[in-house]
C-alpha cells in the first residue's frame, strides 16, 4: 500500500513551520517552549509510525525544468531512520525543557533543535539527490548553530567551526557524486535525473553504466568521504569529541543518535547500487578501522562525554563495516545496530548530562560510587552500558553478534588477509567493553573525596532516559518485537539479497560466539589493569602526535589563512590602475579565449569601397587619439578628446546609424561639461612616466583595441549579405512585433528589455555607490 | 565658468535641450531618440545650470525656495530628489516588466496598440514607452545623483 502524500508532508513540514515561530513563543514560555518542541515531535512520530508498513514515494514539484522534485520515499529504512529520530526527539525536547532551566537563547536552541528534526526527517525520506543533499547541508548548519550555543565561548566557536568545516567539506564530496549520478542516470535511464527511487529500481543499470565509464570508483570514493566525515569515521572523526561542547540534549540527539547517523544512513540507502568487492574492501575496512580507534580512545578519555563520543564514532564504524559486508548478515547487523545504539547512546548522553548537572564535573577521576545518590540513574546505565558493551542477552550483544558472524563467514569464505575482519572486529570489542566498565564505574567504583551530590534530579530529566533504558530492556527480552515492527523490513530496504534478520541467545558453539567470549572475557579480565593500558595508549597517541588529523586540520586552517592574508594585499593593492589593467586584460583575454575554444573563423567580410569622406573622418580621428596621448594639458587633452569622440559620430551617420550617432554626441557633449565641472580639481602634475608603466599600458591598450578590432571582424556579417542572420531577425520583427520602426530602441525596450533593465540597475549602483564612497570618504579605517 | 556669457548661452540653451529630449524620449520607439539618449540629454541641460550658475540655482532662482546653507550635500533637498527619482524609475522599469505577468506572458514580454484620434490621427501606444520612461527617470536620477554630489566637492 502506498504511504498517504499529506501525512509524509506534513510530518516533515510541521517542524520546519513550528521552528519558525518558536523565537516569539520562546518569549512568552521560556523554557517550556520545549514542550512545544516535544508535542511537535510526537505529532511527527505519530504521523511517521501510521505509515509503518508502507512503501512508496510521494512528490512535490520543485524545479520541473531540471527534474528536481521534494520527493520522499517510504520504506523501511526511511521509516525506522525517521521513528528514531522523532520518537529519541520526544524525549529530548522534554529532557531539554528541563535541563535548559535559567539558559539564555532559548528561542534560537530550541527553534535550530526543531529544524534539525525537520531536516533529519528530510534526509530520512528523501527520494531525489538533490533534496537528500539539501537536508544533509541543513543538519550540518543546524549542529553548527548547536555547538556554538556558547557564542561567547571561544572554545564552543572553535568546536562549531571545524564541526562545520568537516561536515559540510563532506557534504561538497556528496554534491559532486550526486552530479556524477545524475550524469550516469541520464546515460543509464534516457533522462537526466536525481531521482534516487529510479535510480535504485534500475540499480543495475546504474551500476553498469558507472562501471563503463569509469565512475563507479570515483562516486563510491566521494560518497564515502561524504559518509565519512558526517558519521565520524576516522580520519574525519576528531570534530566529534571536540563537539561536545554542546548542551548535553544537543549531544544526545545530533552526535549520537540521529545526525552522525546520517552518513551510514546514505551508505545504507545506495548501498544496493554499489554492493560488491570494491565496497566491502573499502567500507568494511574503514568502519573496522573506526571501530578500534574510536574504541581506544574511548578507553583513554577522561571526560565522560569525550569517552561517550569516542564511543559513539567506535559504533558508527561497527555500522559502516556492518553496511560493508556483502553476505545477507551486513544489512541485518547495520540496521539492528542503528536501532540499538540510537536507543542505548541518547540514554547514556542523557546520564551524562544528569551526572554532570547533579555532582558538577564531567572528569572520570573525580566521579564514582554514586549509585546510592542516584539508584534510578545507576540502573538506568547497567542495562543501557551492558547493551553498549555487548553483554548477553542485552540488545547490543545481538547486532553485534551479527557482525561478528558476517566478518566470520567473509574470513571462512574467502580465507587469506580477510581473517583481518574478525579478529580487529573482536580487538575492538574487548576496548569495547573496556570502556563501557569505565563508564559503569562512574556508579560503582570508589568513590572520591570531596564529591557531592547536590540532589535528585528532576522528573522531567529521569524519564526520557528511563523510557530509552525500557526500550533497550524490551528488546534485550523480546528482540522479535521490535525485529517485526521495523527492523526487518529496514535491512531489506538496504538489501539486494533475502535478509532475515534473527536475534537469539547462542545455544552452540561458533565462530562468532567465540569472537563474543573473547571479547567479554578479555575485557574483564584486563579491566582491573585498565590504568596500565591507558598509560600505554596515552604514549602511542603523543608519539604519533604529528600525523593526528586534528594537527592536520590545524596546519591546514593556518596554512590557508595565511595564503589569504598575504593574497589579499596583493590582489587588492588600492590603486584603480591596477584593477582597470587587470579588468581590461582579462575581459580581452576571455573574449580571445572565447574566440579559439568556439573555433570561430574570420569569414572574409563585405568589402565596400570606403567614401572619401569616411576616410577623413576616421583619419582625423585617428590623429587626435595619437594627440590625445601627448597633449601637455588637461584643457588640451579633454578638447582633443572631445574631437576623436565627435569624429567617430560623424562616421556613425555615414554608417547610418543615426541613434549611435545620437547617443554618441550627447555623451560626448556630457563628458565635455564633467570635465568643466572638475576641471579646477585634477592635480596639473602626476609625477615621472616610468618606462615599465608606459610599456605595459601602451601594450595593453593595444591588445585591448586589437581585441575590440577582431571582435568587429567576427561579428561582421560574412559574404556578400550585409546583413547577419540576427540583425535580419531583428529588422523583420521589429514593426509586426514590437511595434516600432526604429530598430535599435526596439531592441532595447522590447526584445532585450532584460539587458536594459540590468543597465538601468548599474546606472542606479553607481549612483549608490558614489553616494557612500563619498559619505563614507572621512569615516572608516583611517581614522 | 559663471561669465555672463555662459550664463547666458545657458539660459537660451537649457529649454532648447530639455524639449528636445522630451521628444527624443517620447519618438524613440519610431524615430531615432529613446530613453536613455533623452535622459542623457536632459542630465545635460541640468549639468550647465550647475556649470553656469550652482547647485541651489534651481531651488532659489526658479522654484525659489529657502535652502538651508547648513544641511550637508547628501540631505540636500536637490539630491534627495534625483535618488527618489531614480529609485521610482527603476520601480517603473520593473513594475512595467511585472505587468506583463499579469496578462500571463513572460517577465518584460512588451506589446502595442494602434488609437485612432481626431486631430492626431493614427496614434501608437506601446508598453515600451513605459519602459523606457522608466529608463529615462532612472538615467536622470542615478546620473544626476553622481554629478551634483561629485560637482559639490
Amino acid at each position: 500500500m502506498g504511504p498517504e502524500r499529506w501525512v509524509i508532508l506534513t510530518a516533515i513540514a510541521l517542524p520546519f513551520v513550528v521552528a519558525a515561530t518558536l523565537p516569539v513563543l520562546a518569549r512568552l514560555l521560556d523554557e517550556a517552549v520545549g514542550y512545544v518542541g516535544a508535542l511537535v515531535a510526537l505529532v511527527s512520530f505519530s504521523l511517521i509510525a501510521s505509515q509503518v508498513g508502507r512503501e512508496g514515494v510521494v512528490a512535490v514539484p520543485w524545479i520541473p525544468s531540471l527534474n528536481i522534485a521534494f520527493q520522499f520515499q517510504v520504506d523501511g529504512w526511511a521509516l525506522l531512520f525517521a521513528l528514531l529520530a522523532s520518537g529519541i526527539g520526544v524525549l529530548i525536547f522534554t529532557y531539554a525543557a528541563r535541563y535548559m532551566h535559567g539558559k539564555s537563547s532559548l528561542g534560537r536552541f530550541f527553534m535550530t533543535l526543531l529544524a534539525f528534526m525537520g531536516s533529519i526527517l528530510g534526509v530520512a525520506f528523501a527520494a531525489d539527490l538533490i533534496a537528500l543533499f539539501l537536508f544533509w547541508e541543513l543538519t550540518s548548519v543546524c549542529s553548527f548553530v548547536l555547538i556554538g550555543y556558547y557564542t561567547a565561548d571561544e572554545e564552543s566557536q572553535k568546536s562549531a567551526r571545524m564541526a562545520m568545516i568537516v561536515t559540510v567539506g563532506g557534504g561538497l564530496c556528496l554534491l559532486v557524486a550526486v552530479a556524477l549520478l545524475a550524469i550516469a542516470a541520464e546515460m543509464a535511464l534516457g533522462t537526466r535525473t536525481f531521482d534516487l527511487a529510479m535510480m535504485l529500481e534500475n540499480q543495475g543499470a546504474m551500476r553498469t553504466t558507472l562501471e563503463e565509464h569509469g565512475l563507479f570508483l570515483p562516486v563510491l570514493a566521494l560518497l564515502s568521504v561524504a559518509a565519512a566525515a558526517k558519521s565520524a569515521q576516522v580520519p574525519l572523526h576528531f570534530w566529534l569529541p571536540r563537539a561536545m561542547v554542546a548542551p548535553t540534549p544537543v549531544s544526545a540527539f545530533l552526535h549520537s543518535a540521529t545526525m552522525v547517523k546520517v552518513g551510514v544512513y546514505a551508505l545504507g540507502r545506495l548501498r544496493p547500487i554499489f554492493s560488491g568487492t570494491e565496497w566491502t574492501i573499502l567500507l568494511t575496512s574503514l568502519g573496522l578501522f573506526t571501530m578500534t580507534v574510536g574504541a581506544v580512545l574511548a578507553v583513554l578519555a577522561t571526560d565522560i562525554k569525550e569517552l561517550l563520543a569516542y564511543s559513539t564514532a567506535s559504533h558508527l564504524g561497527l555500522m559502516v563495516a556492518a553496511l560493508g559486508l556483502q553476505s545477507h548478515y551486513g544489512p541485518e547487523a547495520g540496521a539492528f545496530h542503528l536501532f540499538n545504539h540510537a536507543l542505548f547512546k541518547a540514554a547514556l548522553f542523557l546520564v551524562a548530562g544528569i551526572v554532570a548537572h547533579e555532582t558538577g564535573t564531567r572528569n572520570l577521576d573525580e566521579l564514582g560510587g554514586i549509585w546510592r545518590d542516584l539508584p534510578v540513574v545507576a540502573a538506568v546505565t547497567v542495562v543501557t552500558g551492558l547493551s553498549m558493551a555487548g553483554v548477553p542477552p542485552l540488545s547490543g550483544f545481538y547486532s553485534k553478534e551479527l557482525l561478528f558472524a558476517g566478518t566470520w563467514k567473509l574470513a571462512t569464505h574467502a580465507g587469506g588477509t580477510m581473517w583481518l575482519f574478525p579478529v580487529v572486529a573482536t580487538f575492538a570489542s574487548i576496548f569495547t567493553v573496556l570502556y563501557s566498565l569505565r563508564f559503569l564505574w562512574l556508579f560503582f567504583g570508589d568513590r572520591p573525596a570531596g564529591l557531592d551530590v547536590e540532589h535528585r534530579p528532576a522528573l522531567s530529566l529521569l524519564v526520557p532516559p528511563v523510557v530509552l533504558a525500557v526500550l533497550v530492556a524490551g528488546t534485550s527480552v523480546l528482540p522479535d518485537v521490535a525485529i517485526h515492527a521495523i527492523v526487518q523490513d529496514a535491512a531489506q530496504s538496504t538489501a539486494v539479497e533475502p535478509v532475515e534478520v534473527h536475534a537469539a541467545l547462542p545455544l552452540s558453539l561458533s565462530g562468532p560466539v567465540v569472537m563474543s567470549f573473547v571479547a567479554l572475557g578479555g575485557g574483564i579480565a584486563t579491566f582491573p589493569y585498565v590504568d596500565r593500558i591507558r598509560t600505554a595508549i596515552g604514549t602511542v597517541s603523543r608519539a604519533v602526535r604529528v600525523v593526528h588529523p586534528t594537527a592536520v586540520y590545524r596546519a591546514t586552517l593556518d596554512g590557508t589563512g595565511q595564503v589569504s592574508a598575504s593574497l589579499g594585499p596583493a590582489v587588492h593593492n588600492g590603486l584603480v590602475r591596477t584593477y582597470v589593467t587587470w579588468l581590461v586584460a582579462a575581459a580581452c583575454g576571455l573574449a580571445i579565449l572565447g574566440y579559439v575554444a568556439t573555433g570561430t573563423g574570420l569569414a572574409s567580410p563585405l568589402v565596400l569601397e570606403t567614401p572619401l569622406a569616411m576616410s577623413v573622418v576616421l583619419g582625423v580621428s585617428v590623429v587626435a587619439a595619437v594627440a590625445v596621448t601627448t597633449a601637455d594639458s588637461h584643457v588640451t587633452g579633454v578638447l582633443t578628446l572631445g574631437i576623436l569622440g565627435f569624429m567617430v559620430a560623424i562616421f556613425y551617420i555615414f554608417a547610418s546609424g543615426p541613434d549611435l550617432a545620437l547617443t554618441q554626441l550627447i555623451v560626448e557633449t556630457l563628458l565635455l561639461l564633467i570635465f568643466l565641472l572638475v576641471l579646477e580639481q585634477m592635480p596639473a602634475f602626476y609625477g615621472e612616466l616610468q618606462k615599465r608603466v608606459a610599456v605595459r599600458d601602451a601594450a595593453l591598450s593595444i591588445f585591448a583595441g586589437a581585441t575590440a578590432a577582431l571582435s568587429v571582424l567576427i561579428a561582421s556579417p560574412p559574404g556578400d549579405d550585409p546583413l547577419t542572420d540576427t540583425a535580419r531577425f531583428y529588422v523583420d520583427a521589429a514593426v509586426h512585433e514590437g511595434g516600432g520602426t526604429n530598430v535599435v530602441n526596439v531592441i532595447l525596450t522590447d526584445f532585450r528589455a532584460f539587458d536594459t533593465l540590468g543597465e538601468s540597475m548599474v546606472v542606479s549602483v553607481a549612483a549608490i555607490a558614489v553616494l557612500v564612497l563619498l559619505a563614507m570618504r572621512t569615516q572608516g579605517e583611517t581614522e | 565658468m559663471t561669465t555672463r556669457i555662459m550664463r547666458m548661452t545657458a539660459r537660451v540653451v537649457v529649454p532648447i535641450v530639455l524639449v528636445l529630449a522630451i521628444s527624443l524620449l517620447l519618438q524613440g520607439h519610431n524615430l531615432p531618440g529613446g530613453g536613455f539618449i533623452g535622459g542623457v540629454l536632459t542630465v545635460i541641460a541640468f549639468t550647465l545650470i550647475y556649470v553656469a550658475y550652482d547647485l541651489d540655482y534651481l531651488e532659489v532662482g526658479v522654484l525659489g525656495r529657502e535652502v538651508d546653507p547648513a544641511v550637508g550635500i547628501y540631505e540636500h533637498r536637490t539630491v534627495a530628489t534625483y535618488r527618489r527619482l531614480f529609485i521610482a524609475g527603476l520601480v517603473v522599469v520593473v513594475a512595467s516588466g511585472l505587468g506583463a505577468l499579469v496578462f500571463g506572458e513572460p517577465f518584460l514580454s512588451q506589446t502595442f496598440t494602434h488609437l485612432y484620434l481626431p486631430l492626431f490621427g493614427d496614434v501608437e501606444l506601446a508598453s515600451a514607452t513605459i519602459f523606457d520612461i522608466g529608463i529615462y527617470a532612472v538615467v536622470v536620477g542615478g546620473l544626476l545623483t553622481i554629478f551634483s554630489v561629485v560637482g559639490a566637492e
